[in-house]
């Protein structure tokens, strides 16, 4: 063992330990806030695909995740009649705060015209009709919701499952489009139209051909109207920056104070190293690569609690996190410049000790 | 017999708060290659403050110190270090091991430190067996006698075959045995490697040991 590097991580492994969780907590942070936001935004859009319509027909302003039923139902007979649409089926979506944190979704649908435009089957029972009857994706029916069972999504109201579908689609629970039109108490609306061209390789121009037709609503390609959910909310952007920022400084301060304790409980060595003739350069060195070292262990351990607690999250609340590569590299970045930035000024002061009186120290 | 060390009206004062304190007042001496040479003279009279002025770890407030050709006192600060590393391998009363770090660990660190062409095995290993420390390699210092530890400390500064050891009262806490053995074993240095060393000492026994003894006083070599 001739590493001063390692031997003095061990020699005082508590404060290595604290050191390790001050860097580790920051990188906790940065992954599981982006991977949530990414998971989210991931689930939204897996689940759109399965929605076969190419284009999705609105008013202005409405947003992919706020409950709006402000179109009016006699859009859906005129776009049918427009050249090259297939089918045009009417949907609302509605969000509702669900669990400690989450939002959750539910839709009204035409079952009829909606599944015969997706490629969305029955796999149990039968669509919904009545107003307190909905049909539930699989996902959700895992979770302890046979057909015949009675569920709770909003209000106070008893829902009774009647049907259990697959693919997943949009919200995990649909109800009828009368249904959720009578909740909203908003008859002959819906919140938009999705829109089924007979040549996918139209798509375009029929989307340009109905804008022209119908000016005044917005008229978007299925990929664009389902957006990242950090598109949609337009702070979350900068929450992150701002949260990517205090990770990188809680590191750099935490680390900061490790090396500079640890150099003043090694002035001494310090003073040795300089009698031994080893340059500022070789004296920054060696600090930077405990910070480094001390660093490292925070990532890795930061990257192992993310995981554990995105898990266990996900276990209790179904949010669903999504740790992309992106993520995992600024959060290393931030963990190792974070921690190599804190322990310079430490560093630069051992180095410009003086090495009699560093020798003389108690 | 080449000229190894060279101190040229060497003075220096300490500057505390508003007073100053002489500490050396003129010191002149030249050491040869191969010479061990003891310095004695009560305690504040300036020996240490001569050992690190030499060894580039002060700057002096008047004079030279010329060290195997090289002017430590006209050399910046970082080149100073450069020849600390090159030319110089310190011995202190207080053995200055790291702790955390093993004979061996401690001996690899210096090597380390001093750079390319450090390792000579042949050698390293003969100073070990002269040391009679090969069987306490793996040991750290807290592991060791006190002799023990100053052996290692001595084996540190010779292993990377400096051009003079520079030695601060290295059996001063040392017991009468321990001490004899150290002086011994800085004797069997200067004998076969024909190492150069300069010991600061209170012993007249281990300054006896020495070819030459200068004494010292207020500063001054009397
Ligand atoms: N860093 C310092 N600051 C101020 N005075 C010092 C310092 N180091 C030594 N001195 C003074 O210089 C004189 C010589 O000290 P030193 O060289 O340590 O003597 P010795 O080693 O012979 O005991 C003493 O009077 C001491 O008090
Ligand atoms: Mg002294």
């Amino acid at each position: 063992m001739d590493s001063l590097v390692i031997s003095n991580i061990r020699q005082r492994p508590l404060r290595s330990a604290i050191s390790v969780f001050g860097v580790a907590l920051g990188v906790t942070l940065v992954m599981l806030f982006t991977g949530l936001s990414r998971g989210m935004s991931d689930d939204l859009q897996r689940r759109s695909a399965n929605v076969r319509a190419e284009i999705v027909f609105t008013r202005p302003g409405s947003l992919a995740t706020s409950t709006t039923a402000n179109l009016s139902m006699k859009y859906v007979d005129l776009l049918k009649q427009i050249d090259g649409v297939e089918a045009a089926v009417p949907v609302i979506r509605h969000f509702y705060p669900s669990g400690p944190w989450g939002v959750d979704q539910v839709e009204g649908v035409d079952w009829d015209s909606f599944t015969r435009m997706s490629n969305i089957r029955l796999v149990q029972g039968r669509g919904p009709k009545a107003f307190d009857e909905v049909v539930i994706d699989e996902a959700k029916a895992s979770r302890n919701h046979p057909v015949g069972s009675s569920l709770k999504l909003f209000g106070d109201k008893d829902l009774r499952v009647v049907g259990i579908y697959a693919p997943e689609s949009g919200a995990r629970a649909k109800l009828s489009l009368e249904a959720m039109q009578d909740f909203l108490e908003a008859p002959g609306k819906c919140s938009y139209v999705l829109v089924k061209v007979t040549n996918p390789a139209e798509q375009v121009a029929i989307a340009r051909r109905i804008n022209e037709k119908y000016p005044g609503n917005t008229v978007q390609l299925t990929g664009d109207f389902f957006p990242s959910i950090e598109k949609s909310i337009p702070g979350l952007a900068i929450f992150m920056r701002v949260l990517v920022a205090l990770a990188a400084i809680v590191s750099a301060l935490v680390v900061m104070l490790a090396m500079h304790t640890t150099i003043t409980e090694r002035t001494r060595e310090i003073g040795i190293l300089k009698a031994m003739g080893a340059s500022r350069r070789y004296i920054i060195s060696e600090i930077e690569r405990e910070a480094l070292a001390i660093s490292f262990l925070g990532l890795l351990v930061g990257f192992a609690l993310a995981a554990l607690a995105g898990f266990f999250i996900h276990k209790a609340t179904g949010l669903i996190f999504e740790f992309g590569p992106w993520w995992v590299l600024t959060a290393a970045v931030i963990g190792l410049v974070g921690g190599a930035l804190g322990a310079l000024y430490p560093a630069a002061r051992a180095a410009n000790l003086d090495p009699v009186t560093a020798l003389a120290y108690e | 017999m080449a000229t190894i060390l060279k101190a040229e009206d060497l003075e220096k004062v300490y500057r505390v708060g508003k007073v100053d304190v002489p500490a050396l007042r003129g010191i002149t001496l030249t050491v040869q290659e191969g010479e061990f040479l003891a310095v004695m003279g009560p305690s504040g009279c300036g020996k240490s403050t001569m050992l690190h002025l030499m060894g580039g770890l002060l700057t002096p407030t008047k004079g030279r110190v010329i060290i195997d050709g090289e002017d430590l006192t006209a050399a910046s600060d970082a080149r100073r270090t450069d020849i600390r590393r090159r030319k110089i391998g310190f011995v202190f009363q207080r053995f200055n091991l790291f702790p955390t770090l093993t004979a061996e660990g401690n001996l690899r660190l210096a090597e380390r430190i001093h750079g390319n062409g450090a390792d000579d095995p042949d050698r390293r290993r003969e100073i070990l067996s002269m040391l009679k420390l090969e069987d306490k390699m793996h040991h750290k210092p807290l592991e060791l006698s006190g002799g023990e530890q100053q052996r290692v400390a001595l084996a540190r500064a010779v292993v990377n075959r400096p051009a003079i050891v520079l030695a601060d009262e290295p059996t001063g806490n040392l017991d009468t045995e321990s001490s004899a053995l150290v002086l011994k074993m800085f004797r069997e240095l200067n004998d076969r490697f024909n190492q150069t060393i300069i010991m600061i000492t209170h012993n007249p026994e281990a300054a006896a040991a020495c070819q030459r003894i200068i004494q010292m006083r207020d500063g001054h070599i009397v």
